[in-house]
């Protein structure tokens, strides 16, 4: 039952996950592994499955098979009364959660809200550290995300790569062991893709594990330890990014690499375009 | 024109129109209450709290208002037995409870579909960056969804309240010296029915208007967070 948590345990392991959405079998059997200090890229062309290998990892999506561990905890799941898999116990998964943070290609931050008030929201309501504590922290983290001076303003009067900045500021104010981002720049202006890349590279160099979801292949190359390439809902290809980068094996890989468009900015680091303070 | 009766009547006038705005205001306090619960019952998957709320919303949206009052009016009558053991007869034998209480089932069902709406327009990535930090249940509605769907539905809530301030004039009917109430017994006596529901219509526009206005000016204050930034200085800020 409870598994033991040796020192080699994976901060996040992925064991054989399947999802279909109706008749559309989108995962089909994914395993892999991120130990502390990882940062694993994702690749792979769109509708690949990216996004719902990241949301079946936190359970936004309900996996049909398979298991995820996070830090050796095994997500319990179960069948309800009608068949449908599902957690067994809903409270681990917000326990899970808390563990695991998120940052959406949308930001998605909640609008009603200052940026301040949507960083100190879940540590105050979720995790019930002190108001004061809480602010203290999310001050900390606004000023390593640069965007101490727009703490009281609301996510409308932000540009996108400021909003992104801000979610993962959010993401990060939990202490999040693994931090799940899916395609964190490209829903932004290319003149603002530099601002997050170069935050997501320093949490690289603070030893954040995470897992990224990613077009940007020189940022890959960059900051990533390992690249994986899903193709038809399986693992294409994995390997240390530099090499699989660099010298792809499987002729699909290949051909995404080449494939031009994602290419922006690809050969340049992220360190270019600093924040804006 | 002679408008001698109109000032006259004026004092009993205002005195029924404090009744009109009692029974407005406490009726879409209650509604609201009732309606929050109710519309969260609506939406959720659960039959057993999905499908009393559906029919408790198309009875008092599919029936007339006027026979829902005269049911509980007039209907609690043969209950009566069944409602003194419960202790409750002594209200349902005024009207002004069973006016508050058909009110108040009314606006709630109203307000329970307008919620309804709001709440499934809230948007679903930020539902799902709330539960991706931990956050469900009662938390998650109380903290994201519920502000958010109240801001949505504030315009037609807006209506809902002006359309109950106009419908309470049908509790004049159950006897109640509401507004309409008082107009209709002065009029049975003078004989001057134009210049006295001309006074009483002029009354409920007057209340209709403030009620507009300061539902304009809430609107305004909530949804603040919604417009950019005020341009500061010529070079305004790069919002998007
Ligand atoms: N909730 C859903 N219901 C039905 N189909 C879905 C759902 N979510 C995703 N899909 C489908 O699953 C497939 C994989 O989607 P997913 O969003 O994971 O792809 P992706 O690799 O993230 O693509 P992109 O690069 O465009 O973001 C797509 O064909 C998509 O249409
Ligand atoms: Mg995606």
């Amino acid at each position: 039952m409870t598994p033991d948590v040796g020192p080699r345990e994976a901060a996040l392991r992925v064991t054989n996950l399947h999802k279909a959405f109706g008749s559309l079998d989108v995962l089909r059997g994914i395993s892999l592994a991120a130990h502390e200090h990882d940062v694993i890229a994702v690749m792979g062309a769109s509708g690949s499955g990216k996004s719902t290998l990241l949301r079946c990892i936190n359970l936004l999506d309900i996996p049909d098979a398979g298991e995820v561990h996070v830090g050796g905890e095994l997500i319990h799941m179960c069948f309800d009364r009608r068949g449908q898999r599902t957690a067994a116990d809903p409270r681990q998964v917000d326990r899970i959660r808390t563990r695991l943070g998120m940052v959406f290609q949308r930001f998605n931050l909640w609008s009603h809200m200052t940026v301040l008030q949507n960083i100190i929201e879940a540590p105050i309501r979720v995790l019930g550290v002190p108001r004061r504590r809480a602010i203290e922290q999310a001050d900390q983290l606004l000023r390593k995300v640069g965007l101490y001076d727009k703490r009281d303003d609301f996510p409308a009067y932000l540009s996108g790569g400021q909003e992104q900045r801000a979610a993962i500021a959010r993401a990060l104010a939990m202490e999040p062991e693994v931090l799940l981002l899916d395609e964190p720049t490209s829903a932004l202006d290319p003149e603002l893709v530099g601002e997050v890349l170069k935050v997501i590279d320093d949490l690289a160099a603070e030893g954040r594990t995470m897992l990224i979801v990613t077009h940007e292949i020189g940022f890959a190359r960059a900051v990533s330890s390992r690249t994986i390439f899903l193709h038809q809902g399986m693992v294409n290809e994995q390997g240390p990014s530099r090499q699989v980068l660099d010298e792809p094996r499987s002729e699909r890989f290949r051909r995404f690499l080449s494939g031009g468009n994602w290419g922006r900015a690809a050969l340049t680091t992220p360190s270019q375009t600093g924040g804006n303070e | 024109m002679d408008l001698t009766i109109v000032w006259e009547s004026m004092p009993r006038l205002l005195g029924g129109t404090v009744l009109t705005l009692e029974i407005t205001f406490l009726s879409l306090l209650a509604g609201l209450c009732l309606a929050v619960p109710v519309a969260v019952a609506r939406l959720s998957y659960r039959r057993i709290l999905w499908m009393p709320a559906y029919g408790y919303m198309l009875y008092f949206r599919g029936t007339p208002l006027l026979v829902q009052l005269f049911l509980v009016y007039y209907g609690s009558g043969q209950f009566q037995p069944l409602l003194d053991q419960a202790g409750v007869w002594f209200l349902f034998r005024e009207a002004y409870f069973c006016a508050l209480l058909t009110l108040t089932l009314n606006t709630a069902a109203y307000t329970a579909e307008i919620l309804r709406g709001a709440i499934s327009a809230v948007p679903r990535g930020e539902i799902e960056a709330a539960r991706s930090l931990g956050m469900s249940g009662l938390l998650l509605y109380r903290r994201i969804i519920l502000p958010k769907a109240f801001r949505l539905a504030l315009p037609a809530y807006t209506n809902e309240a002006i359309f109950l301030l106009q419908a309470t004039s049908l509790v004049s009917i159950i006897t109640l010296l509401d507004l309409t109430g008082v107009a209709r017994i002065i009029v049975a006596r003078s004989f001057e029915p134009y210049k006295l529901y001309i006074t009483v219509a002029l009354i409920y526009l007057a209340i209709t208007y403030l009620v507009a206005f300061a539902a304009r000016h809430a609107e305004r204050h909530l949804s603040a967070h919604l417009r950019e930034r005020p341009v500061e200085g010529v070079a305004g800020a790069s919002g998007r």
